[in-house]
This record gives structure tokens, sequence and C-alpha cells, in this order.
């Protein structure tokens, strides 16, 4: 199913949705050279739909999520958000970004409760201090609320990170290599953190990632980009039970059929030698 | 144990050094350009007793503690706010470097001639030059800001004044801080340069006046006062350095 076909049916279906991408495209001009980062694209996001984007580097995957953002204008066409085009920052969604931006000079616990001191979301002092420990412990922080970013390893950083990010429950998370960096056990444990809470609070997420493992495990629908000028190749749902197992899926028949179609489908901007 | 000796050592040179001093053979010529370790102490000794010392002293602190706290503060001032808007700051900032680069005594005659010999051209020239070198740095340290911190707090919903709270306060304080350490030997400097130049009161004058009326004797002692002031202040300085140590990353 094409990107385009598969946003006409939904939005036909009356279904509702949460955002999209109604022919957007993106171009920058570098010293002069026109770049299309992304070429004129359909996709629609359903509300708590667990959407994943993957494909080559710069195919425009962050792009996307930067247009949901607000953070990017799209050159042409239109992103909608719950049906209101996008101007300026979407202060709707919480975008975790694959450098993890936690404030130096605060601790762990100060950085995850940043957004509840802003006056938009102001909450009494003692809320916050429960909301806070409730989060620390949710993501397994429990003992390093008070240190400094700086003494914290790159696992923990972005538990913070995350924990950042859902404190302040926005009801659409955007996720562009959250875990790029992390060794497999500890990225496993932190895709099942991230699969319970993000359909505990119904969520809706846009998931951008180079592994094509952790789009299986967490998705329900796939995108799989090309890369220059980035477009849509293809979108694929996945047919698997929920709630996944995320330690022991990837063993499964199911996912190593899906696995091995993406891998057909993405082979080929390999071989053109861009990196995936 | 290689502590101790070092500090032995340390005591040894500095007493060889003084006993030298005090009996080298010397004509009465040398001798009065020379002076000697002992005429040194009793010249500080008077001075501390008659109180006059503590004048000039005060004098000098002032001096350069007013002029460091006035050219802070508005260095930070400013710098915040070009900071904030850099189109102003593109206008504005070939002037700026062209002052920044001048040597800022060679205004002090000019000061003396506007404010007279008093406290108010020295607190001037000393806050003049305060002011550029912390209001260069802030400048810098608002700029360089993590653009995609910035990003992320006003997708939290941040106003602007709480991404200036939160955020750009914090972030260029390590920058504000370096300048306002590597200033105060720039406000030490010229509060001595403006007493040398033109002044009634202060170590600077202390200094100019004895060599004035060729009292040897008198200028090493008030160079004395002078190391011991700068060896203070060196150690304060590095003390408040490893105090902030700490979230510096």
């Amino acid at each position: 199913m094409a990107g385009a076909a598969s946003a006409a049916l939904a939005t036909q279906g009356g279904l509702k949705m949460k955002i999209e991408f109604l022919g957007a495209a993106k171009r920058f001009s570098a010293r002069g050279n026109e770049i299309e980062a992304l070429t004129p694209t359909d996709l629609s996001i359903a509300r708590e739909e667990f959407v994943a984007l993957v494909g080559p580097s710069g195919c425009g995957k962050s792009t996307m999520l930067n247009l949901a953002a607000g953070l990017l204008e799209p050159s042409a066409g239109t992103v909608l958000y719950d049906g209101v085009p996008v101007h300026g920052p979407n202060r709707r969604v919480g975008y975790m970004t694959q450098k993890d931006t936690l404030l130096p000079w605060r601790s762990a616990a100060d950085n995850i409760r940043i957004a509840l001191e802003l006056r938009c979301r102001a909450t009494p002092r003692a809320e916050a201090a429960e909301r806070v420990a409730q989060m620390i412990d949710l993501v397994g922080l429990t003992g390093f609320e008070s240190h400094f970013p700086a003494e914290l390893s790159g696992g923990m950083r972005k538990r913070v990170a995350m924990a950042r990010s859902l404190i302040y429950e926005p009801e659409t998370l955007l996720l562009d290599e959250p875990f790029g960096a992390l060794d497999a056990q500890l990225k496993l444990l932190l895709l099942d953190e991230l699969q319970q809470l993000t359909r505990n609070r119904r969520m809706t997420v846009l998931f951008v990632t180079h592994d094509l493992g952790e789009a299986i495990t967490l998705a329900d629908r796939i995108v799989v980009f090309s890369a220059r000028p980035g477009r849509v190749r293809g979108v694929h749902s996945v047919a698997l039970p929920r709630p996944r197992d995320v330690f022991r899926i990837r063993f499964s028949e199911a996912f190593g059929r899906m696995h091995e179609a993406l891998w057909d489908e993405l082979k080929d901007d390999i071989v053109k030698g861009t990196d995936v | 144990m290689t502590a101790t000796r070092r500090i032995l050592w340390r005591i040894f040179l500095i007493v060889a050094l003084l006993g030298f001093w005090q009996f080298v053979p010397t004509s009465r010529a040398t001798q009065f350009w020379l002076s000697r370790p002992s005429q040194i102490a009793a010249a500080l000794w008077r001075w501390l007793e008659d109180g006059s010392l503590w004048g000039h002293l005060g004098a000098t602190l002032l001096v350069m503690v007013a002029g460091y706290v006035i050219g802070c503060i508005s260095g930070i001032g400013v710098g915040f706010l070009l900071g904030l808007l850099p189109r102003l700051h593109r206008v504005v900032s070939p002037y700026l470097a062209a002052v920044y680069a001048l040597p800022k005594i060679a205004l002090a005659p000019l000061f003396i001639i506007m404010l007279g010999i008093g406290f108010a051209p020295k607190i001037t020239l000393v806050a003049v030059t305060v002011f550029f070198l912390v209001l260069n740095s802030t400048v810098d340290g608002v700029r360089d800001v993590d653009r995609d911190q910035i990003q992320s707090l006003v997708l939290m919903g941040a106003s602007r004044g709480e991404i200036i709270r939160k955020l750009l306060v914090w972030a260029s304080m390590p920058w504000i801080f370096t300048s306002m350490r590597i200033a105060v030997r720039y406000a030490f400097t010229n509060t001595l340069l403006a007493e040398l130049f033109a002044a009634n009161r202060g170590l600077g004058f202390l200094i100019q006046y004895s060599s004035g009326n060729f009292d040897a004797t008198g200028t090493y002692a008030a160079i004395t006062v002078l190391i011991l002031c700068s060896v203070l202040l060196t150690e304060v300085l590095s003390r408040l350095e490893n105090q902030m140590a700490r979230w510096k990353v």
C-alpha cells in the first residue's frame, strides 16, 4: 500500500487523524544549492497509533518530525495536527532527539521536572515532586536523582531524557533515533519501557529509527523511505498482537518474515551505497 | 616528606635571597637605590604604626572593587541585551571590537580632564576596562547556547522569559565567570596604572611618590604590599574556581 493511498483510505474511513502530511515537502538551500530533503509526501497518523519511519540516512525522516513539531515550515503542502495546520512550535508534542538536550547544571530530578515548572503547565510543588519521583521510579533511575548529567552514563541520560519528555504527558511523542548509540541489551530494556509508557498513556508516537528490528517490535505501521530525495517507498502494517514481548518477539516467525520483507525493500538503497 | 622538603627549600631560598640583599657589600651610591630588607621592613612598620598604609590600601581597594562591580554589572546587562538582540549586535559589533582592542589606559588622561584626579576617573577607567571584557564574553555566551536546547524548551511550552531564566542565564554563566576571573587582574592592573598617572592616595601613588622623592626604601615597601595583595587575590580566585568546578562540564 502506497503512502498516498493509505492516507486517502484513512481519511475516507472517518478515522480521527492526529497528524496529516498533505503533499508536505521541504527544500533547503545550502551555499546556493537547492537540496530536496523531502519530496511531496502524504502520510496520516491516527490517534494513538505508533508509526515508525525507517530508511537510509538523509531520507527526510527527521524532516518529517521537525515538520510535525513545527520547527520547520513545509516548502510546499501542509502539515495538519488535529486537523489544524501547524505553524510555529507545536506545543502539544514531546520531542526526543538523537542528542539529549539535558541541562548540565540541573540534577537528573531537576531536569525531569523542568516542564512542570513552566507557567503553562504550572504544577504545585508537592505534586511536581511526587510526579518526578514516580517518573524516576518508572524509568529505573532510583538512587541517581541528584546526579548531574555529566555524572550519568549514556543509557541513564537517555532515561532522564525520556522521563523528561513523558512527565508532562504530551499527547504525541516524536522520537528521533532516541536509543541509537546504546548497547543492544539496554536498548531492549528502554524499548520495553517506551512501549509500556506510550500504550498506558494512549500516546500517538512517530518514531524514527535505523533499526528495522526496533520498528517491527514497537510499531503499528512502518513507513519505509528511500534516500535523496527523500520519499515514501511503502507503508507496512505490523500484524503482531499486543502487548508485545520486546525481548522475545524477534524470535517469532512473523517477525522474521516482516524483517525480510522490509529488508528487501530497503536493500536497493543500500546497494546504491547509502548507509542504513 | 617531599612536601616538607619542598617547603624547607622555599624558606631557604627566600632567606638566602633576603640575606644576600641585606649583607651584600655596596657603595653608598648603590645603597641609595638598592636599599636593604631591614630598612624596608622598618618603613612598612612605620606606615603600619601611623596608619597611613591602611589609607593607601583602602583607596586602591575602593577603586578596584567599585570599578570591578560597576563594570561587571553593566557588562553582563548590556551583554545580555546584545545577545538577545542579534540584529542590534550585528550593527554595533565593529565599534565594540574597535573599543575592545584599545588599551583602556589610553583613556585615562581623558577621564582625568573630565572627572578630576579623585576616585571618579580611576573607578571609571577600571569599570570601562572590566565592562568590555565581560560584555564580549556575555554576548558570546548567550549566542553560544545550544539551539536544540532552546527548541526543546519551546516545545514544552516555555515563554521567552522562561527560556532566558531557565536556560540562557545558566548556560552563559561559565562564559561570564571566566571573563570575570580574567577581569580581576585587569582591574588590579588598571587601578595601579591610574594611580601612577595622577593620584594623591593609593598604593600606586605610594610607589610614585616614594620614587619621586628618591626614596628607594619606600618604593620597595609599597611594592611589597602590592605583592602581598596579588598573592591574596590569586589565592581567593583559585578557591572560588574550585568551588564552581563541579557543574561546569
